[in-house]
């Protein structure tokens, strides 16, 4: 059966392949482009959604077009040549004319939104430092003097401008359902403003391949209510509550007289700047940049060797045994 | 099936000469085709496994088939093998063994180049691969951002290996440029106006202007890359000043013009075998001609949408939003011409018809999702996603590829001489089609879904899993049909059917000769008065009147071939020792640098022409010589206009002194610049003297000249020590080292133009430089003077203003 007899299939294969890829496919995963929850999302996908129209239906005129030119002038035997048509000039004007009216279609919109989500932030505009390392993320709040890493807060209706910044190499700001990416370029002052619009957690990663563990540097993000916010807030910006008995004391002890200290801040104990702050480690999901739900067995094995989880890490292997590791994670998670 | 108008050797033309010797000496067009060929399907299945490695570790989430730094490694290994080492020689390939024949030439303008050309390319593969023996495989991605790829946070040999490689690659592919634009130029019959060419050679000539003017940029970008990592130097040193999308924008001036040499080869292709099979002409060829002479260009102004993410502004990404939309109307106009010339015919079924065919389905929805990419806030979205991932899998499977396929099944017969089997073709065609859609379709998905590219891995709950596994079950299904592929070709050479000359009622001269062609590829050149002479030679007109033919140019002297040379291969492991020596021992180096020169010195002084045949103008009037250096200046003029323009870009953003005006010595340069202007003077008078036969004067002026180039290396010297004395070094400021490289290289060319004159000048002396010779030292002369104008920028943009 030549290729004419198979295009009978090709629409019934065409319209089971789209039967099943739609029941496989869910708009709304944990990373998603197609829920917005902010200005800036919003806008992006009402472009997305004329450009996706416009494209489907070109493709759909196309494959007809050449499925039924290729069943019509199939060869017949013992048919003469056919005319040997050379070209025709009105419909090359009209081919060219056609497909630029739908770019204009396509390109006002774009200009449109591509002006308006990178216009300034306005002024009282929630300002977060963001700077990429490899491979995590640290934030910054200037108007609260306080610092995390990994986890973003922001309070839902209030708009918000993360400037990025980058102390080693470029890697990119992506949290889907936020909108767009934005690259971390050292050297560059890039921002990305918008104003969440809907409470909830939402995923990502960083989008620039960054070295080994681009993979692992993950992003979440909380956008909670303006109570809760401020409520983050302080207890964000308070010091460190010391544990005073039990294993978490123990653990204090062991993290103050260890190697820890160099390279990680907890504030009142600790001033290193190489790693994540940790003042407040026990309120957050996940450890080693979203990799690991933040429980005591994770943290243990994440301390006692932190290339196995995370290949190409910065932080070494401090050679502690499973109790002492153990018992810095349970201080480490007493940090609420 | 045609009976007149066949051009069949005859019998007692020379047999081919055979032997491993005979291959490694070829400047045979056709020979050097199929080694291009033969090496690109060896890199081709190379840079499949990698993929299939990848895609077995993307199956499952959380999977552990490679670790992190082999999975980096892998797709940067499998970017950079498809690009440079498989899909590039497979349009060589073609461009190899076809243009010759489709322009009735009996071969390339430079034979020995050609041939120069595909031994470099090899050296560059093998290099690149040699990286895994090592263990330090390119671990940065195909297009190596910096700073990643500085030495700080790549230390190893991994991008040494790549920069090098590319390099290597570069050079090759320029050379091979040159020689095609000056063979479709100046290497016509009869007849054959530009507009009477076919389409394949049409779109081989924008190719080939494309790398001659996008290939200088990104050579640029790497010799920063290499200067930073092997000396110090700081264009990717962001505390010292630089700008890091310096490289995004070097790279990508070369990128975007990269793929559009990726896809034009696959466009020709398939407007060579759409028309055979359909039984009608190209419909709208001139409109086909213009659409791709117009992709090229445009291919030139949009290549910041590769940065969309980098944080440009809002004027430039609109600015290149709209150009990247512009091009996408060419693109639909050829697809619309494509689909008209298929209307109306009759359509055989053939094996190359089913790829041509399958092109126009999967290029289209890669052109559209690249629509929908030139839309920046769309594109923030998919940039950096499997979204892209699958788009450019369209266009570069799905368009090239699958195009590239079409023509291996449609010029086998031509290029073998025998048939392959077509229902093992179709099969082939099938499993390769429905397979890479199985694949690459559901990346769009994935896409959507916020999976970003250059992952060694993903968490289950990110629901991305399913569709991974069944694009990877697609991968393997793709490899099936590559095998299918193979087997056909295999078992073809062996026991496959005579194929006759004319296997399909073709419509260009390629189908005129023998299948294969003899060594001299046609008795007699044919003579040409319009686009498919060849089909109104067999079908006549419409009206049913067949041509008179017009009596064909004869060939004065009988038939000559070029004479078979071993100092290409000489030359490319010249330039492979050098390569190593780079990684291993400077005195290497040195030593690869010396075999390079001096079988560059031997290849130079090869050949004896015989006064009669001294002459090689073409048919454009002028000589090939000349013709090639001016497109080289032209690939000149892009080098150093990089260099310029990352002189100006880096100008006054120096962290620290010494700066221009502390240090620049104007009026001991201005001498230095006079004495450059004089020489350009002296080289004036030796081409004088050597068009009118004064060799004495020739060589004397020659001599001059050379004497004051070498008066300007010297003052060269004497600046370069003194700034380094003055505590102005390569290492010091963005001024020491844009300046010094910037300044170097003029200062190289230079030398080189010396070496070049000394060359001359010997010649001369063993009484090979007559008159008839003259355009050896006018090209010399162009060489010359351009060095001269760049110098004159050069004294202008760093020392004169302020």
């Amino acid at each position: 059966m030549g290729i004419l007899g198979r295009a009978r299939l090709l629409p019934r294969l065409g319209l089971a392949g789209v039967v099943a890829l739609a029941s496989g496919c869910t708009w709304n995963g944990p990373q998603t482009t197609l829920v917005p929850v902010s200005d800036f999302a919003r806008e992006t996908l009402r472009v997305y959604g004329i450009v996706t129209w416009a494209t489907v239906v070109i493709a759909a005129v196309v494959v007809s077009v050449l499925s039924w030119v290729l069943l019509r002038y199939r060869d017949r035997p013992d048919a003469p040549l056919p005319p040997q048509t050379r070209g025709h000039a009105l419909l090359e004007i009209g081919w060219t004319i056609a497909p630029a009216l739908v770019l204009l279609v396509i390109a006002i919109p774009t200009i449109h939104v591509v002006f308006r989500t990178q216009s300034a932030p306005p002024t009282g505009a929630l300002e977060v430092i963001v700077r990429g390392r490899q491979w995590w993320w640290e934030f910054a709040y200037p108007a609260y003097q306080l610092a995390t890493a990994n986890e973003l807060h922001l309070p839902v209706g209030r708009p918000a401008v993360l400037r990025l910044e980058g102390p080693d190499v470029i890697h990119s700001f992506w949290i889907p359902q936020l909108g767009g990416k934005r690259d971390v370029v050292p050297g560059r002052h890039n921002h990305l403003s918008f104003t969440p619009d809907t409470p909830g957690t939402f995923l990502g990663q960083c989008a620039e391949f960054c070295g080994t563990s681009h993979a692992n540097m993950l992003l979440r993000l909380v956008v909670e209510s303006p109570d809760a916010f401020e409520r983050w807030v302080a207890s964000e910006r308070a010091p460190a509550v010391q544990p005073q008995a039990g294993p978490a004391a123990d653990g204090a002890g062991a993290f103050a007289a260890s190697a820890c200290v160099g390279c990680h801040t907890v504030r009142g104990v600790s001033s290193g700047v190489v790693g994540p702050d940790l003042t407040h480690f026990g309120r957050r999901a996940t450890v080693g940049a979203g990799m690991l739900p933040n429980t005591v067995d994770n943290v243990t094995a994440w301390i006692l060797d932190p290339p196995r989880i995370k290949p190409g890490v910065k932080m070494p292997a401090l050679g502690l045994t499973e109790a002492q590791a153990r018992s810095i994670a349970v201080y480490l998670l007493s940090l609420k | 099936m045609a009976t007149r108008a066949l051009d069949l050797p005859h019998h007692d033309a020379p047999a081919e000469a055979t032997g491993v010797w005979s291959w490694i000496t070829t400047v045979d067009h056709k020979r050097i085709g199929i080694l291009y060929g033969v090496s690109a399907f060896a890199f081709f299945l190379l840079g499949g496994i990698e993929a299939l490695i990848l895609r077995l570790q993307l199956a499952r989430p959380a999977n552990t088939v490679v670790g992190a730094d082999t999975f980096n490694a892998l797709f940067t290994m499998h970017g950079t093998t498809m690009v440079f080492l498989a899909i590039m020689p497979f349009g060589s390939a073609f461009f190899n063994y076809l243009v010759p024949l489709m322009i009735g030439a009996r071969d390339v303008a430079f034979p020995r180049l050609n041939a120069l050309s595909y031994w470099i390319f090899l050296t560059g593969g093998l290099f690149l691969n040699a990286s895994f023996l090592v263990g330090a495989p390119p671990d940065a991605g195909w297009f190596g951002y910096a700073n990643l790829t500085t030495r700080p946070f790549s230390p190893g040999l991994n991008i040494d290996f790549w920069l090098l490689s590319l390099q290597i690659l570069g050079v090759s592919s320029m050379i091979a440029a040159v020689n095609f634009i000056v063979t479709i130029i100046n290497m016509r019959p009869p007849g054959m106006t530009l507009m009477r060419m076919p389409v394949f050679v049409w779109m081989t000539l924008v190719v080939q202007f494309l790398i001659v003017l996008a290939f200088p940029p990104v050579t640029v970008g790497l010799i920063f890359l290499m200067f930073d990592r092997f000396f110090g130097t700081l264009f990717y040193d962001v505390v010292a000043g630089a700008d890091l999308h310096l490289w995004q924008h070097l790279f990508w001036i070369f990128g975007h013009p990269e793929v559009y040499i990726l896809i034009l080869p696959a466009f020709g292709i398939v407007s060579e075998v759409l028309p055979t099979f359909a039984r009608k002409p190209l419909f709208g060829a001139p409109v086909v001609i213009y659409s791709g002479v117009l992709i090229g260009f445009f291919g030139f102004s949009v290549w910041s949408h590769h940065m969309f993410a980098a944080g440009m502004g809002p004027v430039a990404d609109s600015a290149f939003s709209i150009a990247t939309m512009i091009i996408a109307i060419p693109t639909g106009v050829k697809i619309f011409n494509w689909l008209a010339t298929l209307w109306g015919g009759r359509i055989r079924g053939t094996t190359a018809l089913h790829f041509a065919v399958g092109l126009i389905a999967t290029f289209t929805i890669g052109g559209l999702s690249g629509i929908m990419h030139s839309s920046p806030p769309v594109d923030l979205q998919q940039t950096d996603s499997y979204f892209v991932v699958a788009h450019l899998h369209y266009v570069l499977i799905g368009g090239s590829l699958i195009g590239l396929l079409a023509g291996a099944y449609y010029w086998w017969p031509k290029i073998t001489g025998r048939l392959l089997d077509e229902r093992l073709g179709r099969l082939s065609f099938w499993v390769i089609f429905l397979a890479f859609n199985l694949t690459f379709f559901p990346q769009h998905y994935l896409g959507a879904m916020g999976m970003p590219r250059r992952i060694y891995t993903y968490a289950a709950s990110t629901g991305w899993g399913t569709w991974n596994l069944v694009s990877t079950i697609g991968a393997f299904g793709i490899a099936l049909g590559i095998l299918v592929f193979a087997v056909n070709a295999i078992r073809s050479l062996r026991v496959g059917p005579r194929a006759p000359a004319d296997p399909w009622d073709g419509r260009t001269l390629e189908w005129r000769t023998s299948s294969p062609p003899p060594p001299h590829d046609f008795d007699t050149i044919p003579a040409v008065y319009g686009r498919d002479t060849f089909w109104r030679e067999k079908h006549g007109d419409a009206r049913g009147r067949k041509p008179t033919p017009l009596p064909p140019a004869p060939d004065p002297h009988g038939i000559h071939l070029p004479a078979p040379s071993h100092w290409p291969i000489v030359m490319a492991l010249g330039i492979g020792t050098a390569a190593l020596g780079a990684l291993t021992h400077l005195a290497i180096v040195v030593l690869g640098g010396l075999v390079t020169l001096y079988g560059a010195f031997r290849f130079a002084l090869e050949h004896h022409r015989a006064v009669a045949h001294a002459d090689q103008t073409g048919t454009v009037g002028v000589d090939h010589r000349k013709v090639g250096v001016w497109v080289f200046l032209g690939s000149e003029c892009m080098l150093f206009g990089t260099l310029i323009a990352t002189y100006m870009a880096y100008k006054g953003r120096s962290v620290v002194g010494p700066h221009p005006h502390e240090i620049l010595n104007i009026p001991l340069t201005t001498l230095s610049t006079f004495d450059l202007l004089m020489s350009s003077l002296l080289m004036v008078l030796a081409l004088a003297a050597a068009q009118r036969d004064d060799r004495r004067q020739a060589r004397f002026w020659l001599f001059g000249t050379a004497v004051f180039g070498l008066i300007f290396l010297g003052f060269q010297a004497y600046e370069f020590t003194h700034f380094v004395r003055e505590g102005l070094t390569l290492q010091q400021n963005l001024f020491g080292s844009t300046f010094f490289v910037l300044t170097g290289f003029h200062g190289g060319h230079v030398a080189l133009g010396v070496l070049w004159l000394l060359t001359l000048w010997i010649l001369d002396v063993r009484g090979r430089l007559s008159a008839v010779d003259s355009v050896k030292v006018e090209i010399a002369g162009l060489y010359w003077h351009f060095v001269d104008v760049v110098w004159i920028a050069i004294f202008t943009l760093v020392y004169l203003v302020p």
